[in-house]
């Protein structure tokens, strides 16, 4: 379902999960390692695209194949490597998209001026979990599971297609509920790429393009993706 | 004799009446959550300010009877029940009796009612006589008129209120500690007011006229020694001065040196002192924070600033890590959470305690979470695990929610990867930074809200994206419109802070809560 492909440098604490969840969901990877350990690891646990590089060397990242690949993850275990890694990808190539993750408050700096696209602060993420376990825990543990599971309710990205009934309705008109879908929000293009929440009050216009977002069970959605496709609502 | 007193003491023991009577009186004088304590503390206060008030006012001006009834009956016959009720809760004497029986019987030796009632008097005798007994007794007997000096003791019920504040008693422990110290002191002292007020006395009795009796020389001795020197008495011969000259010195160097031992004793203990403050402040409020460890993950914590943590307190082992927290302005404490006796200090039975454990070691950790389990199942605690295959052993002890900062990240990353968007929208749902919240509603008994409509409530009209409602253990995904509310339901909602607040309002009426 996702042409580009994406590349994970580092296959270790962070990279596993994150490799193994991508694999799952039919993501095309690339692991890259600078260790034999994980690469032997990556190795067993029956990934095709493993690499073994020398990450530190300029020569080594520049063979990489940047256009193939939609996204580069930098999630190696030492956090060093791991700023010098998104400081040498930024160098060489200006235009692909670095997602990085942090363990310390002074790493997450240093990789945002090393040219990250994204960083993830574990602590920064852990410390927000740990708010929202006090304030609000049901919806926390509820929130959770939609976004983790695959299967019951969950959330998920829609692009509204050409010819859909959705094309030109206005969002706060708009109840599925009879269908069993909630849209939590949506990507309207002629207001920028900004994800709005529904329950912001504004008044969208939907358009083919924009991105809605949707909650529901996984059969619902799924019958819910092959309605939108239809000119005229059922 | 025996045999009556024995069974006056099962009597007493059995009856339902004695033993809550009793439990009454103690709960009045010692514990503050007998609602009369207070009252009772009150008028305790009131009644020795008002008789201090007339002891004065009497030195220079005739006092009307009723208010000298007033003082001498009503207030010394209220301090004398209060007396006698301290003595009586002190200990339990039928109770002593019967176990000495029944310990006799077990035994089949001869039970010997002199024993016991011996060690129990014995014992109300030893409470008798703590300082706070005496100072209760001797505030009751300016009653007794015939004696006028009595009246002086009137004062003594201004010590009364000192059971009222906690700084006296730890005035006292800081220079309990010091015993040997001041006891040294006190008898170098002693002997060096003797021997000069004896020498002077010797030396100069014939000579100077102000001294007459060793009394005076002793007198004479005490003032010079603390530098204070009225002048009253002075010596006149040249061996008189060069005595004085000795006890000046020596006084001064006494006096240096006890204030260096109250002082170091002090700045010692202040640190525990202000420690002890710290929980007593926060066993006040009915909810509170204790993080234990101050590393990475805490200071992400405190940075967050989404809303002010307003009562919570910081326990580390680490006194470097304390200093560092104090100095970033945290309320910190340099106190082991995996000791027993440090989270025993905390008033659990009241307060809504929630622990979070974040040290960066697993096995600490789970130590504390079984620490906090052990002292109060009623503590919620949220643990950090760094080790996902310690995950089962967090499970044991206990812990209430488990925190993951690895597996957080990982599933961040992962959204972030395969659903960017919904990335950014669960991104900012998390942090509560943007205009949408996923917040829970609480129905408690008798709302509103109870065995309303899911249609009548009318989300939408409120902007707020209704989702669900989690009741007990099952979640109704977006439920029907004619599904009613119940008690105890959570309603999962999602929308602007000020659309969930307005709603939250709306339906306030009734006795609403939310967390």
């Amino acid at each position: 379902m996702h042409q580009h492909k994406i590349a994970i440098f580092g296959y270790g604490n962070h990279g596993k999960f994150i490799a193994k969840g991508l694999k799952a969901d039919g993501f095309e990877i690339t692991i890259i390692e600078s260790t034999k350990e994980h690469f032997k690891e990556a190795k067993s646990d029956h990934f095709e695209d493993v690499r073994l590089l020398d990450v530190t060397k300029d020569e080594n990242l520049e063979r990489i194949d940047v256009e193939s690949y939609e996204q580069f993850v930098c999630v190696m275990d030492d956090e060093h490597l791991n700023v010098f890694l998104t400081l040498s990808l930024r160098s060489l190539f200006s235009d692909i998209y670095i997602l990085a993750i942090s363990d310390s408050l002074n790493v997450t700096k240093k990789l945002q001026m090393a040219g990250a696209n994204k960083v993830i602060d574990l602590y920064e993420v852990s410390a927000n979990k740990i708010y929202n376990i006090l304030e609000k825990p049901i919806a926390t543990k509820l929130l959770e599971r939609f976004v983790g599971s695959k299967e019951g309710i969950s959330f998920r990205e829609m692009l509204i297609p050409k010819n859909s009934f959705l094309d030109g309705m206005m969002a706060d008109d708009m109840d599925f509920s009879a269908e069993g879908v909630l849209l939590v929000g949506l990507i309207d293009e002629e207001r920028g790429h900004h994800f709005e929440f529904i329950t912001a009050g504004l008044e969208h216009k939907l358009d083919s393009g924009d991105t809605i977002v949707c909650i529901g069970y996984k059969e619902d959605l799924d019958s819910f993706e092959t309605l939108i496709t239809q000119k005229e609502q059922r | 004799m025996k045999r009556h007193l024995l069974s006056l003491a099962f009597l007493l023991h059995h009856s339902k009446r004695y033993q809550q009577a009793k439990q009454f009186a103690r709960t009045l004088l010692f514990d503050t959550n007998n609602p009369y304590k207070r009252y009772f503390d009150l008028m305790i206060i009131f009644l020795v300010i008002t008789s201090v008030f007339i002891l004065i006012y009497e030195v220079k001006n005739p006092v009307p009877p009723w208010l000298d009834h007033y003082d001498i009956y009503f207030v010394s016959f209220i301090f004398a029940l209060e007396y006698l009720l301290r003595l009586w809760v002190y200990n339990d004497i039928s109770e002593m009796i019967i176990s000495e029986y029944n310990n006799a019987h077990f035994l089949s030796r001869e039970f010997h009612l002199y024993g016991v009632l011996k060690e129990a008097l014995l014992s109300k005798l030893k409470y008798m006589l703590t300082p706070s007994a005496i100072v209760d007794l001797l505030a009751i007997l300016p009653a007794y008129r015939p004696l006028r000096v009595l009246r002086v003791f009137i004062l003594f019920r201004v010590f009364k209120l000192l059971r009222y504040t906690k700084s006296i008693n730890q005035f006292v422990d800081v220079l309990i500690n010091k015993k040997f110290e001041l006891l040294t002191l006190l008898f170098l002292l002693i002997f060096i007011v003797m021997t000069s007020g004896i020498a002077i006395y010797i030396l100069e009795a014939d000579e100077n006229e102000s001294i007459g009796t060793l009394f005076d020389g002793i007198y004479w001795a005490i003032v010079t020694i603390s530098t204070v020197g009225y002048g009253d008495i002075s010596p006149v011969t040249e061996i008189g001065r060069a005595i004085s000259i000795l006890i000046i010195i020596s006084g001064i160097a006494m006096i240096s040196f006890v204030t260096s031992v109250i002082v170091s004793a002090f700045s010692e203990r202040l640190g525990e002192l202000k420690e002890n403050r710290i929980i007593e402040q926060m066993n006040k409020s009915d909810a509170f924070l204790i993080i234990c460890g101050y590393g990475q993950l805490t200071k992400m914590f405190f940075r967050q600033n989404r809303k002010q943590i307003e009562n919570y307190v910081l326990l580390d082992s680490d006194p470097q890590r304390v200093e560092m927290a104090k100095k970033d302005g945290y309320t910190a404490i340099c106190e082991d959470a995996s000791s027993f006796s440090v989270l025993n200090q905390f008033d659990f039975n009241h307060a809504k305690i929630t622990l979070l454990a974040l040290t960066s070691s697993d096995v600490e950790n789970i130590y504390i979470t079984l620490n906090a389990k052990s002292v109060s199942s009623k503590i919620r605690v949220i643990a950090r695990v760094n080790d996902p295959a310690t995950l089962k052993k967090f499970h044991y002890a206990g812990a209430d929610e488990l925190l993951m900062p690895n597996m957080v990240a990982n599933t961040m990353i992962y959204t972030a990867i395969t659903q960017p968007t919904m990335y950014k929208a669960i991104h900012a749902v998390l942090t509560g930074k943007s205009i949408a919240n996923i917040d829970e509603i609480h129905v408690l008994e008798s709302t509103v809200l109870v065995g309303k409509s899911i249609a009548s409530l009318d989300f939408k009209a409120h902007k707020i994206l209704f989702i669900g409602i989690q009741r007990g253990e099952k979640f109704l995904f977006n439920p029907k419109g004619e599904v009613t509310i119940q008690a105890h339901d959570v309603l999962l909602v999602m929308g602007r802070k000020i659309s969930l607040e307005y709603f939250k309002m709306k339906h306030e009426k009734g006795g609403y809560a939310s967390t």
